[in-house]
């Protein structure tokens, strides 16, 4: 079932929340909502389930508005960020609320009640813990159960609450995965919310990059990565160096001091050089695959960071204290808030590796 | 887990500080708690079993009893509901006058019973405000069973939203969202998941309650009129006689009076100790 919002405003204690939100999911699309905390996300994807309603603007489902529909009427499974599981009630009994509350004519019988709610303890892997309560599981199989039990009711859409957020590390990509794999078997209409990138990444058909209650950039993974919309959106996929023009004008050309270059640290290139008052490598920190290296350039306030892998690091000569040649292998570049389209001649491509800035 | 800890030993007061204090604390509650509370069945058997049964089977005596109960199975539904509705309305919602309706809850237990009887007197006493539309319709409220009720519920107002306000409050809405978006309509949210969130909460408020509703006096003394077999309760009972120098009759209703309030503060013990460990379970977080 395909979502459509349209200029959503909310304000929540006079602040505005979400500011003009215009956002289209598709059908069957697993939609991420990424931004840090504060910026909206989870008042975004409340507004779609009917836990808040918005000041103006309008949520429709396939084309059928439901802006005034309340919660219980949406039929939209949502999973909670604490999982909000009822306590008192059997991780069995959790599943079947969502049918034994219907209405008399509209209750399965009670075979039929107890196969379906196997199936779904089956489908989320904790058929055998039918009987436990909700303190006697582990994060990760209470996060199941609350899967579960939204999708007893056979939803159209799901919604998830910064469904890994409380969980350790290791549980966390096992379960981003397997949640992958359910959503590829059953094809919900799926929006989740995250402040972690990664896990859009990972997880996500599109991203919804959101901050200050609007929505900076919405795209696939990659054409967020290479072509971010605006310098929240990059400095927000991850750690960047933002390098002014004084450095980059001879890569790019461009000879403009609002210009800054947007380059990740593994895009960072350095090659040793004999000696001089340029940049110097400061500092190198392994991080177990990949080893961390700062270089402190006079020019810059921050010290620039390339990030190397393993064996690269090793090929390179590289060491703390020793003169570089700093170049960029890819960049973004922004004048201000504004994306700045460089075409680079054939000959700047050719003459890799790139003029370094000694 | 919210199971008493042993203060840490770091904490300890010396033995010289230490059990001058206990024996102080003890040498209290014997003297004035536990002295009272034996002298009352002492002097309710003093004048053996017979006339211990007597007293209480005693026609005006069984009539107090009736309407202490009846107040009570009036004041203690009622109150119940309020109790939750209030809770409901103040952890749930935010509104105008949010702040207004909390101390208000907590007016009974501010005001002096005496001042709360004696507001009804004045609204619906013979001079009061009520009177003349009372009077054309043939109602009697002060000096009659009505008031007792009234100045009932009013001195047990608050017990039951107090006791929830702050669990619901402690527990959140979260689970109530949950279940709304499964499709749970208002009362079958109540029953499924906010009554057994707050069950044992709700017990011990009921429970304060009820003790309450029987054993007011101050508020009820001042509405009843003290007509006996009509607008006597246990405790205006236990004082009439006393005044008519009727000590073994007096003490022997009061022992029942007593007993009551042990069976409460059992009953107390055992749901906080319920309460205490169905709290873990509550934790939505984690």
């Amino acid at each position: 079932m395909s979502i459509e919002l349209s200029n959503i405003h909310y304000r929540y204690d006079g602040v505005p929340a979400l500011d003009g939100i215009d956002l289209a999911i598709e059908s069957g699309e697993l939609l991420a909502l990424l931004g840090p905390s504060g910026c909206g996300k989870t008042t975004l994807l409340r507004t779609i389930a009917g836990l808040e309603f918005p000041d103006r603007g309008s949520v429709r489902f396939e084309g059928r508005d439901v802006t005034a529909l309340s919660a219980r009427k949406r039929h939209v499974g949502f999973v909670f960020q604490h999982y909000a599981l009822f306590n008192h009630l059997s991780v069995f009994e959790n599943v079947a609320f969502g049918l034994r509350v219907r209405g008399w004519f509209k209750r399965p019988r009670r075979d039929d009640l107890q196969r379906r709610v196997r199936e779904l303890l089956e489908l989320v892997q904790l058929g055998d813990l039918a009987q436990r309560y909700p303190a006697q599981l582990s994060g990760g199989q209470r996060q199941r159960v609350a899967l579960a039990r939204a999708l007893i009711i056979e939803p159209q859409i799901l919604l998830l609450d910064e469904p890994f957020g409380a969980l350790d590390a290791r549980v966390r990509s096992d379960l981003r995965r397997w949640l992958r794999g359910l959503h590829d078997r059953i094809h919900v209409t799926s929006v989740f919310v995250t402040h972690d990138q990664e896990e859009a990444f990972e997880l996500a058909d599109r991203i919804a990059v959101m901050n200050k209650g609007r929505i900076e950039q919405i795209a696939d993974p990659e054409t967020l990565y290479t072509r971010p919309a605006s310098p929240f959106v990059c400095r927000f996929l991850g750690e960047v160096n933002e390098l002014p023009a004084a450095l980059h004008a001879r890569w790019t050309g461009i000879d403009d001091d609002g210009v800054v270059a947007f380059v990740r640290p593994h895009d960072l290139d350095l090659q040793p050089l004999d000696g001089g008052s340029g940049a110097r490598v400061e500092s190198v920190r392994d991080l177990g695959a990949s080893v961390r290296i700062e270089v402190r350039d006079p020019r810059l306030a921050q010290p620039a960071v390339a990030i190397y892998e393993r064996a690269r690091y090793e090929r390179s000569g590289l060491a703390p204290g020793q003169a570089v040649a700093v170049a960029a292998n890819r960049q973004v570049l922004f004048r201000g808030e504004q994306a700045v389209r460089v075409e680079l001649p054939d000959s700047w491509r050719a003459r890799l590796p790139y003029p370094a800035i000694g | 887990m919210s199971t008493l800890r042993r203060p840490s030993r770091a904490l300890r007061d010396p033995a010289w500080l230490r059990w001058p204090l206990l024996a102080l604390a003890l040498a209290f509650v014997g003297l004035f708690l536990l002295l009272p509370l034996l002298a009352v069945f002492g002097y309710a058997f003093e004048k053996g079993l017979a006339f211990y049964v007597a007293s209480l089977v005693d026609e005006d005596a069984r009539a107090a009893i009736r309407l202490t109960l009846l107040v009570t199975a009036i004041a203690l539904p009622a109150n119940t509901l309020f109790g939750i509705a209030a809770a409901w309305l103040v952890t749930r919602f935010t509104f105008r006058g949010r702040g207004l309706l909390l101390s208000l809850i907590d007016l009974p237990f501010a005001v002096s019973p005496v001042i709360a009887g004696l507001i009804y007197v004045l609204l619906f006493g013979a001079q009061g405000w009520l009177a003349p539309w009372l009077a054309a319709h043939d109602l009697k409220i002060i000096f009659a069973v009505p008031g007792i009720v009234l100045a009932t519920l009013f001195v047990t107002f608050p017990f039951v939203a107090r006791e929830l306000i702050p669990l619901m409050q402690a527990q959140g809405s979260e689970q109530e969202q949950a279940a709304l978006t499964l499709g749970a309509g208002g009362f079958t949210m109540f029953r499924r998941v906010v009554l057994p969130k707050i069950g044992w909460g709700l017990a011990y408020g009921v429970i304060l309650c009820n003790a309450r509703a029987i054993g007011e006096f101050g508020a009820v003394s001042v509405v009843s009129g003290h007509i006996r077999g009509l607008t006597n309760t246990m405790p205006l009972h236990v004082e009439i006689l006393y005044n008519e120098y009727q000590r073994t009759a007096a003490f022997a209703v009061a022992s029942l009076l007593a007993l009551l309030a042990l069976a409460t503060l059992l009953l107390k013990q055992l749901v906080g100790w319920r309460m205490r460990r169905a709290i873990p379970a509550h934790d939505t977080s984690a």
